[in-house]
C-alpha cells in the first residue's frame, strides 16, 4: 500500500511536470508585482521594525521597538481585545455555520434557492457590511427607529450601544454574517460527499441522532471546521476596516491601534506602529500555518477534505 | 430469529413514479433470499425501505411478524451493508466494526472478544489496528460485512457486496458470505444483479423486472421453468420460436414435438429452449439440418448462431470444432423445451 501511494505522487509529479514551468511563466508578471509591493514592503516594514529607519540615519538594528510595544499596556488592552473578539466571531460562526450545514444537508440538491441565499454574503465586501451595520444598529440607525417606532424605547439614547461599543458586538457581528457561508461551504461540501451514506450507516448501525451527530459527523466535519475556523480566527485578527469603523476609541483592535501609531504626528510612534504591524503578521502567518498542518494531517490519515 | 413478510409494498422517490409497486416477498428464518433483477430495477431501493432509510407509500414490512414500517433503522432488528464498503475513515478496523456495539453501549472485555471473533469469522485476523484507506477493495468489503454481523441482526441486507471486486476475489468473498451464513444461520437478502452469482449464493431467489417480482423460487424453478420469456431471457435463454398445438402435438418450423403439458389446441404458443440444451452434430441426415451463420469462442464453449429451417438459433457447443458456414444437424431433445403462451 505504502509503495503504492509513492508510485501515485511519483506518476502525479511527473504528469505535473511539463505544466509547471510554463504555468510560472503565465503567472510570472502578477507574481513580481506582488512580491516587489507586497515582499518589499514586508521587508522595509521588518527593517524599521528593527530600528532601520532609512539609509541615511543608519542606526544600529535593535529588538528595542519590539520590547517598547510588547511593555506597552495599551499593546496587551488591544491584544486582549483583538484575541477575544477573532474568537468570539470565530466561535459563534463555527457554531452556527455547523447548524446551517446541518440544515441545508437535509435539503439536499432540492433547495437551490436557499443555498444561493447562503452564499450571498460571501461576495460582498466587508466595507460595505461594516456600513450597513452602521446604518442598521447605531442608536439612530434603523434597528433604533423601529424599536422606537413600535414603542419599545423612547429616546434613542435607551437603544443599546451595539457598535462603537465595551463589547466589540458590532464588529463580532459583522464578521458572523460574514464568514458564516465561507465555513458553511467548506463543511457542507465534505458532508455531502460522503457525509450522507456514512450517516445512512450509522442509522442502520443503531446510532441514534445525537450519536450519529457525536461520532459521525462531528468527526467528519472536524478537519475541514478547523481548519476554515483556523483561517476566519486568521482573517478577523488582521483586519482592519471593520473595527476602524465599528470599533470604540479605547481599547482599539491591534491593526487599528498599529494604523494610529504608524499615522501619529509623534514620529517616534512609528516604528511601533510598524512592529505591531508585523507582530500581527507572525500570528496570521502561523494560525494560516496550522490550519495547512490540520490539512496536511488528515489528508495523510486518509480523510479527504 | 428472523422471519420477513413484505405486503404489498410501493416505493417512489419525492412523489415521483414508482418504482416498486405491490411487492410481496416471504422470507423464512434463517433462509438467504436472493433479491436479483437489471441495474436500475429498485433493487437497492427495496433494501433501503426493508433497513427503514426510506419510507414506504404503500403497504407494510413485518420482522418476525410485528409490523416494523414504522420504526427508524435504529430502532429496527435489520442491519443493511451497502455496494461501496463505506468504512469510517477515522476509525481504524477495529473501531470501525466495534462501532455498532459502541452505539448500544457494550464495552470492555466483551466488547473486544466480540469484535475478535468477527475478525477470525471474516478472515481478517491481525488487522484490527490497521487503518481502513491501507486496506484492499476487499478486505475493506469484509469489514464492512464485520461491522453489520457483529449486531447479529435478525435480518441481514447485502447490497451487491461483490459488484466491486474482481472475478477471482469475487468468488473467494462469495464461498466466505456462504460460509458465514451457513454458521450464523442469519436471515439474509442478497441483492445481485449477476444471475450466476443470485442462483449459487441463495436458497430461493426472486426476481424483479420492471419494478413488479416476477418469480420467486428455487435456483432451478428460475432456470429450467421460468414462468415467462422474460424471465427466461433474463437467464440467458435466447432461442425462442412459435408453433401451434395440433392434434396433441406442437407444430413448429422446426418439426414436431410431442407436449406433456396440458395445452389449449389452435393457439399460438412461444417456445424457448437454453442454447446449452440443443444437440449439435457435424451433418448428418437423421436431424433437422441448420448453417453455421458466425461462431464465437468463449472458452468452455463457443456460441453458434445457427441458421435452421428459417428460424435462427443460438447453440453453446463444447470446444471449438465448428466453423462458419459449416452445415450441421441439430436435435431438439423435447423435455428441454418450455411452452408460453404467446402475446404474454
Ligand atoms: N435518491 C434517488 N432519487 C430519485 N430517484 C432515485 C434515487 N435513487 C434511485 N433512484 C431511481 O430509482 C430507480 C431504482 O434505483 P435503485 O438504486 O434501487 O436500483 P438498483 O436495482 O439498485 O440498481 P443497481 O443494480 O444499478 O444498483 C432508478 O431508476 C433510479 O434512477
Ligand atoms: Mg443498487
Amino acid at each position: 500500500m505504502k509503495g503504492h501511494q509513492l508510485q501515485t505522487n511519483h506518476n502525479f509529479r511527473t504528469r505535473m511536470a511539463p505544466v509547471m514551468p510554463s504555468l510560472s511563466i503565465l503567472l510570472g508578471p502578477a507574481l513580481i508585482v506582488v512580491g516587489v509591493l507586497f515582499g518589499g514592503g514586508l521587508i522595509l516594514g521588518i527593517l524599521q521594525s528593527f530600528g532601520y529607519l532609512h539609509v541615511a540615519a543608519a542606526n544600529h538594528l535593535s529588538i528595542q521597538h519590539y520590547l517598547n510595544v510588547l511593555m506597552d499596556p495599551d499593546f496587551l488592552e488591544s491584544l486582549w481585545l483583538t484575541l477575544y473578539i477573532a474568537t468570539a466571531s470565530t466561535l459563534i460562526a463555527a457554531g452556527l455555520s455547523v447548524a446551517v450545514a446541518l440544515f441545508l444537508v437535509t435539503l439536499a440538491h432540492k433547495n437551490r434557492l436557499i443555498h444561493f441565499i447562503i452564499q450571498i454574503p460571501l461576495t460582498v465586501p466587508h466595507l460595505v457590511i461594516a456600513v450597513a451595520a452602521v446604518f442598521m444598529l447605531s442608536p439612530t440607525g434603523l434597528l433604533s427607529r423601529f424599536a422606537m417606532a413600535l414603542g419599545l424605547i423612547n429616546t434613542s439614547s435607551q437603544f443599546p450601544l451595539l457598535i462603537n461599543d465595551r463589547w466589540g458586538i458590532g464588529i463580532i457581528l459583522t464578521y458572523v454574517w460574514k464568514e458564516i457561508p465561507f465555513i458553511t461551504v467548506m463543511i457542507l461540501s465534505v458532508l455531502s460527499n460522503t457525509g450522507i451514506e456514512l450517516l445512512q450507516v450509522g442509522q442502520t448501525l443503531k446510532a441514534n441522532r445525537w450519536q450519529r451527530f457525536r461520532y459521525i459527523t462531528l468527526p467528519i466535519i472536524f478537519p475541514s471546521l478547523g481548519a476554515a475556523s483556523l483561517i476566519v480566527f486568521a482573517y478577523t485578527f488582521g483586519a482592519f476596516e471593520v473595527p476602524y469603523l465599528l470599533g470604540q476609541t479605547y481599547p482599539m483592535m491591534l491593526s487599528v491601534w498599529a494604523y494610529r501609531n504608524y499615522s501619529d504626528i509623534d514620529l517616534l510612534a512609528r516604528p511601533e506602529g510598524i512592529t505591531t504591524g508585523i507582530l500581527i503578521a507572525v500570528i496570521v502567518s502561523l494560525t494560516v500555518l496550522m490550519a495547512q498542518v490540520i490539512t496536511k494531517i488528515t489528508r495523510r490519515k486518509g480523510i479527504v477534505l | 430469529m428472523g422471519s420477513l413478510k413484505i405486503r404489498n409494498l410501493s416505493l417512489s422517490y419525492n412523489g415521483g413514479a414508482p418504482v416498486i409497486e405491490k411487492f410481496n416477498l416471504d422470507v423464512s428464518d434463517g433462509e438467504c433470499m436472493g433479491l436479483l433483477g437489471p441495474s436500475g430495477v429498485g433493487k437497492t431501493t427495496i433494501l433501503k425501505a426493508l433497513a427503514g432509510l426510506i419510507q414506504p407509500d404503500q403497504g407494510c414490512i413485518l420482522i418476525d411478524d410485528v409490523d416494523v414500517t414504522a420504526l427508524p433503522p435504529e430502532k429496527r432488528d435489520a442491519v443493511m451493508v451497502f455496494q461501496k464498503p463505506l468504512l469510517f475513515p477515522f476509525m481504524n478496523v477495529a473501531q470501525n466494526i466495534g462501532f455498532g456495539l459502541r452505539m448500544r453501549k457494550i464495552n470492555g472485555a466483551h466488547k473486544q472478544s466480540e469484535i475478535n471473533n468477527i475478525l477470525r469469522l471474516t478472515r481478517l485476523d491481525g488487522f484490527g489496528r490497521h487503518k481502513v484507506h491501507e486496506l484492499s477493495g476487499g478486505q475493506q468489503q469484509r469489514v464492512s460485512l464485520a461491522r453489520a454481523l457483529i449486531l447479529r441482526p435478525a435480518i441481514l441486507l447485502l447490497d451487491e457486496p461483490l459488484s466491486n471486486l474482481d472475478a477471482n476475489l469475487r468468488q473467494e468473498m462469495r464461498e466466505l458470505i456462504q460460509e458465514i451464513q451457513t454458521k450464523t444461520n442469519i436471515t439474509t437478502i442478497f441483492v445481485t444483479h449477476d444471475q450466476s452469482e443470485a442462483l449459487m449464493m441463495s436458497q430461493r431467489v426472486s426476481l424483479i423486472l420492471d419494478g413488479r417480482l416476477r418469480q420467486v423460487g428455487r435456483p432451478q424453478d428460475l432456470f429450467y421453468r421460468p414462468v415467462d420469456p422474460d424471465v427466461a431471457r433474463f437467464f440467458g435463454g435466447c432461442n425462442f420460436f412459435t408453433g401451434e398445438i395440433k392434434n396433441g402435438q406442437f407444430e413448429t418450423p422446426l418439426g414436431l414435438f410431442p407436449v406433456g403439458q396440458d395445452l389449449k389446441k389452435n393457439q399460438p404458443y412461444t417456445a424457448t429452449i437454453r442454447p446449452e440444451d440443443i444437440v449439435i452434430s457435424p451433418a448428418n441426415d437423421k436431424h433437422l439440418r441448420g448453417a453455421i451463420l458466425r461462431t464465437n469462442f468463449e472458452g468452455a464453449a463457443t456460441r453458434l448462431w445457427v441458421q435452421c429451417n428459417g428460424v435462427q438459433l443460438i447453440v453453446l457447443a463444447a470446444g471449438a470444432q465448428y466453423k462458419a458456414h459449416q452445415n450441421v444437424s441439430l436435435h431438439i431433445p423435447p423435455d428441454k423445451i418450455r411452452l408460453f403462451p404467446k402475446n404474454v
